[in-house]
């Protein structure tokens, strides 16, 4: 048993620290102003429609890191190697989401790029899948539906196929940046299909006929997912992502790898807002006691969420199933990140209310957590389900 | 990163696994529901093994390598490193058999009675009362003396788990505030009174011991404050490990009759109360396996390791205490019949809790630590 990165991530994981420490952390006074849109990875997409100079001075500033990235060659880590990328491991990008996340700053490395889009062939690689590693085209996700969430079989929006074409009718719910988006992912199941057989993921262009955003709705995480109507929408069948039936073991496999970047991802915001209080608490001996108990109790949690984390993209890496750990650690993430927050308002009280206050901002941020890309019951279901199904042996080591 | 047992670890988990299941966990069920009375009146009765019995586990166990794991293979031990250990606890804990290798320190290696230990023919506890509360020195009140090139010790009264032990482990505080000493006394030596013999909840038992002017040669001197923290920490991973342990199994029988036992016509696991209960103590388990072994690793290496083990008991232990709870509450009125193994489970775990560091005290340690790094 080895805990140790590997030559290889342990030199991208500094080279990450240090651009981080270098570049990154001097800009934090500055984005701890920034307007609203630049919580969280939704300015990439919205912010670049406005004509604020102050939005487009924050823009500037994001696109002068990312020539910097380029530069130190740790833009396009997850990409792989045929599109230009360095395809470096699951456990590799923990390590540098890690480094990442120490900065407040919403910057990612790496346009981005939904894993399914990997499945493009032929001229949709050309047409989708390069342009949004490029950066020249960003994507929208569109599965959940007002009756259908991450149940499958609930699914309504159908794709008939027509000749050469599909046509696409339906409603979806919630797919953030549909209103800005390029092209849209969309979901649908062939005609007469039940469960989860017959969903069909295509890729529509936002401006084609029978595609209309209804409207956005806002949300109190700031991000604004629309209201999607496909109204006899005709697809040409080379614009089936994968094959026509085998959505949903895409969406599935979409979801598994990710999951430990959403725990990484948790377990920084929440470290940051640890460091957030203990900064405020500095000082004030009698309230920096009242709270050191809960500060060391929160800081073991996220050691533990780190642990599976890691644990998780490790067993990836090995190309094994990791759905079980996948559904643990989003469970256990988005949970104690709002555990954390929660106790972060707790110890500093009402002046972390302020709405730009970072602690009101993690407040926000972390409530749709919970809920997004399947809400902590359907982890919990899936777990129980791999424990009944397989016994103990799913908990013991390898 | 390889989080895979290497070909050493494996082996050695399979040889406790094959232990615990051949000779432990064959026993359980015939020790569970021993009725003969035993030794002292107690309510419930305490449960012992039998004599007998232990004296053939012993020698097995020691055939085995899974005996003396902290001593030197010079010293008679087996002297595995930490990841190993906690692999080793973890089988021996899924039995609620009370039989593991007992803790005896390395410090003792070079003690006169280092081969008696070893063997098994001598036994030691950790009277280690002290630092219970704290998890660290900072309570220790037992005190010593140097004179004339011995050592003299002295305790208003401790509480020592275990007080038919041949020789006790004592850390103490040299007088007039100093430094920490670790000394090994024998159980019959001028100054040393054991009273109060009582029970404990979990089938284990107590005693006061005071030391009045107990005079000690000099080599009785076995450590520094050093060793007696590395012991707690030792001590951590080894409770971590039991806890491990207990959890899969109560897990693993609870996964099992949820599925047999029927209620309202439904199967207990397509209640989601039940599901519930099992995928959160799952992913706790999970988060706790993988802090220990990680812990551990650190310890193995030479990294710092004192707050990774504190941590990694702390959590483990409440975390195997919460898999009886859970264990009892879907076994129902079976989960708190002593024929069963996890009303012995929750007793055990929730002394667990409160050894070798409080949790409170353990948040709070941590808590502080941070502020002080200002990381």
């Amino acid at each position: 048993m080895d805990f140790c990165l590997s030559t290889e991530e342990e030199t991208l994981r500094r080279q990450v620290e240090i651009f981080v420490r270098e570049e990154i952390l001097p800009l934090e006074p500055l984005f701890d102003r920034a307007p609203d849109i630049f919580e969280g990875s939704r300015w990439k997409s919205r912010a670049k429609l406005s004509r604020d100079p102050e939005v487009q001075r924050y823009i500037a500033v994001m696109e002068g890191l990312k020539k910097k990235a380029e530069a130190a060659d740790i833009w396009h880590l997850d990409v792989p190697k045929k599109y230009g990328g360095r395809e470096v491991s699951n456990v590799a990008m923990i390590a540098a989401t890690e480094e990442l996340e120490k900065a407040s700053v919403p910057f990612e490395l790496g346009n981005h790029v939904s894993t399914i889009l990997y499945a493009c062939k032929g001229e949709q690689v050309e047409r989708f899948l390069l342009p949004c590693i490029r950066g020249e085209k960003t994507a929208c996700f569109a599965l959940t539906e007002p009756g259908a969430g991450s149940d499958p079989s609930m699914m309504a929006a159908t794709a008939t196929p027509d000749g050469d074409d599909f046509v696409i009718n339906g409603t979806k719910m919630f797919p953030t940046f549909g209103d800005v988006a390029d092209f849209v992912q969309v979901f649908a199941r062939l005609p007469g299909s039940k469960g989860r057989e017959g969903v069909t993921c295509l890729l529509v262009d936002t401006g084609h006929p029978g595609y209309r955003v209804v409207r956005s709705v806002e949300t109190i995480a700031g991000s604004e997912p629309c209201e999607l109507v496909f109204d006899n929408c005709r697809i040409p069948k080379t614009q089936i992502l994968g094959e026509a039936g085998k959505g949903w073991e895409l969406n599935q496999a979409w979801l598994g790898a990710r999951r430990f970047q959403v725990g990484i991802r948790c377990h920084g915001t929440a470290q940051r807002v640890l460091r957030r209080v203990e900064e405020l608490l500095r000082g004030k001996t009698s309230e920096r006691e009242r709270w050191s108990a809960s500060l060391g109790h929160f800081r073991g949690e996220l050691k533990a969420l780190r642990g599976i984390t890691y644990h998780g993209s490790w067993k990836a890496d090995q190309g094994l199933d990791v759905r079980f750990e996948a559904a643990c650690v989003k469970l256990f993430a988005t949970e104690l990140l709002h555990q954390v927050v929660d106790f972060a308002m707790e110890a500093i009280g009402p002046a972390s209310f302020r709405k730009e206050h970072a602690i009101a901002r993690a407040f926000r941020y972390a409530r749709p957590r919970r809920i997004v890309e399947g809400a902590s019951e359907i982890q919990r279901h899936m777990i129980q389900r791999a424990l009944f199904r397989e016994g103990i042996a799913c908990m013991e080591l390898q | 990163m390889d989080l895979r047992l290497s070909e050493e670890e494996r082996l050695i988990r399979d040889t406790a696994a094959q232990f615990v299941a051949k000779e432990l966990l064959s026993r359980e069920g015939a020790f569970l529901k021993q009725k003969e009375p035993f030794v002292p009146p107690g309510d419930p009765r305490r449960r012992m093994l039998d004599d007998e019995i232990e004296k053939t586990l012993v020698e097995k166990a020691k055939r085995i390598g899974l005996w003396a794991l902290e001593l030197p293979e010079s010293a008679g031990g087996s002297s595995v490193g930490q990841v190993a250990r906690v692999l080793i606890y973890r089988e021996f804990g899924r039995t609620a058999l009370p039989f593991e290798p007992p803790p005896i320190p390395a410090v003792v290696a070079t003690s006169r009675y280092a081969g008696e230990l070893a063997s098994g023919e001598l036994s030691l506890t950790l009277a280690f009362d002290e630092t219970h509360k704290t998890g660290d020195l900072s309570g220790i009140r037992a005190v010593y003396r140097r004179k004339a090139g011995a050592y003299e010790l002295s305790s208003d009264g401790i509480d020592v788990i275990h007080p038919d032990a041949d020789l006790y482990l004592l850390p103490a505080v040299e007088e007039g505030g100093g430094a920490v000493g670790l000394f090994l006394l024998e159980k019959n030596a001028p100054g040393v009174r054991i009273a109060g013999v009582g029970d404990l909840t979990d089938d284990q038992t107590v005693a006061r011991l005071t030391l009045r002017a107990c005079a000690l040669p000099s080599d009785h001197r076995v450590g520094v404050g050093a060793d007696v923290e590395a012991i707690i920490a030792l001590e951590q991973f080894r409770i971590a490990g039991r806890s491990l342990g207990i959890a899969m199994r109560c897990l693993e029988r609870s996964l099992e009759h949820a599925k047999d036992r029927v209620t309202f016509g439904r199967p207990l696991s397509s209640r989601q109360a039940v599901q519930w209960m099992l995928a959160d103590l799952a992913v706790d388990l999970r988060t706790s396996t993988w802090l220990t072994l990680e812990a551990a690793w650190k310890a193995d290496r030479g990294m710092p390791y004192f707050y990774e083990a504190a941590l990694a008991k702390k959590r483990a232990a409440r975390m195997a205490f919460q898999a009886a709870d859970a264990a009892i509450q879907i076994h129902g009125g079976y989960g708190v019949a002593k024929e069963f193994p996890f009303e012995s489970f929750y007793r055990s775990t929730r002394l667990m809790r409160l050894v070798y560091g409080r949790e409170a005290e353990i948040d709070r340690k941590l808590g502080e630590r941070l502020a002080e790094s200002g990381s």
